[in-house]
């Protein structure tokens, strides 16, 4: 990455430059590849495309990091399971059960985890790494749940909303809590 | 006759009494704050269906809502771990970030780059669903756009570099933050080899 042409607007000269490196580690890492868990096809088929946005990222906006007892994801009317390494689109619903819980990560850092007998849907998940702007927009239907901000809390206030049935909420807080009890 | 004059003030009570009914019954909600590592809590605020926003931001300062009305809530740190014990214990490991170091005006990583590397790999093997982010960071010689640009395209080089070594596409993601992060505060223009960087997030 060393070196730095003086005008970098004339073209990809630095790009060049730039490392063509060997990481013989990552050998290693076929054996252990725990990954790969992808719901849907789009994900591969939008891999690898770099957006305009500044950024090569994935179709999906979470992963499960932590998932205990029975968790699912809802998406499109149907119900999956979601064990550790799952994925998580804009507009799934998780749910957990009486003995699950669950923990996301989401692109921007911020994760969201929750108790038993919980559910919530993923409003709106829109995030640019290069910017930090976007927007995270959850609905929490019922369960306990908390919430730590990510890079989207610093990127634009008001950026992260949650809301549940009464109420919504906002802010710059580094870690929100909300509890809905169920409705009768 | 006695009827039609009462039953204004009747309708009134039961509406009364329903309002009533609906701010004691029905399912509670709760909002807390808690602080980060460094003790800070920002704020929450809290709208409720009916009624003004109440502003969280003490440690464990609470509202609960109840029929569409807000109110502060008393809530201390033990209830809160109490409450919250299942969702609190099924949050994710924090990232771990490595900074990556290339010799000056070369390709190869400088030896302690290296060595870090080897701990990248550690905490890849200490995490049970692993994905790798890849951000690259500039100095401030250029403009904004072009170091993102820049930025963008060694992060994507990096990131297929892994991948050519056989990690999981989907795990990886590459990123540019151009000069937005320096680690060296710099004037513009000015060439500072400790913000050309990558960072490797391992989440």
């Amino acid at each position: 990455m060393g070196r730095i042409n003086r005008s970098r607007s004339g073209g990809s000269s630095d790009d060049d430059h730039f490392p063509a490196m060997t990481i013989t580690w990552l050998g290693f890492l076929s054996c252990c590849a725990v990954f790969g868990l992808v719901f849907s096809c789009p994900v591969v088929a939008q891999m690898g495309a770099a957006s305009a946005a500044g950024q090569t990222a994935p179709a999906w906006v979470a992963q499960v990091k932590v998932s205990r007892g029975i968790v699912r994801i809802e998406r499109g009317g149907q119900r999956f399971p979601s064990p550790v390494g799952a994925r998580l689109k804009v507009e799934d619903t998780v749910i957990t059960e009486a003995n699950g819980s669950v923990g996301l990560m989401f692109a921007d850092n911020s994760t969201l985890s929750m108790g038993p007998g919980g559910e919530v849907f993923l409003h709106t998940f829109s995030y640019d790494p290069t910017t930090y702007m976007g927007a995270f927009d959850a609905f929490v239907k019922q369960g306990t749940v908390s919430l730590q901000a990510g890079n989207l809390a610093q990127g634009a206030p008001d950026s992260v909303k949650i809301r549940t049935p009464q109420a919504e909420v906002k802010g710059n807080a580094r870690q929100f809590l909300v509890s809905v009890e169920e409705k009768k | 006759m006695t009827i039609s004059t009462r039953r204004p003030s009747l309708i009134l009570a039961a509406a009364l009494a329903l309002e009533l009914l609906a701010a004691c019954s029905g399912p509670r909600e709760y909002f807390s704050v808690l602080p980060d590592h460094d003790g800070k809590t920002g704020q929450m605020v809290v709208t409720p269906r009916q009624g003004t926003a109440l502003t969280l931001d003490r440690t464990n300062a609470s509202a609960t809502v109840r029929g569409g009305e807000i109110s502060p809530a008393k809530l201390s740190e033990a209830e809160l771990k109490e409450m919250y014990r299942e969702a609190l214990s099924a949050q994710p490991m924090a990232p771990t970030r490595f900074l990556i170091y290339f010799v000056e005006g070369g390709d190869i990583l400088t030896a302690e780059s290296q060595r870090e590397l080897d701990n990248v790999l550690a905490e890849i093997k200490k995490r049970p669903a692993p994905d790798l982010i890849v951000v690259d960071h500039t100095d401030r010689i250029g403009s904004v756009a072009d170091n993102d640009r820049l930025a963008l395209r060694r992060a994507e080089k990096v990131r297929s570099q892994l991948v050519a070594q056989g990690f999981s596409p989907e795990s990886i993601s590459a990123s540019g933050r151009g000069e937005r992060e320096p680690l060296v505060a710099t004037a513009d223009e000015i060439a500072e080899a400790r913000n050309r960087r990558v960072e490797i997030l391992v989440r």
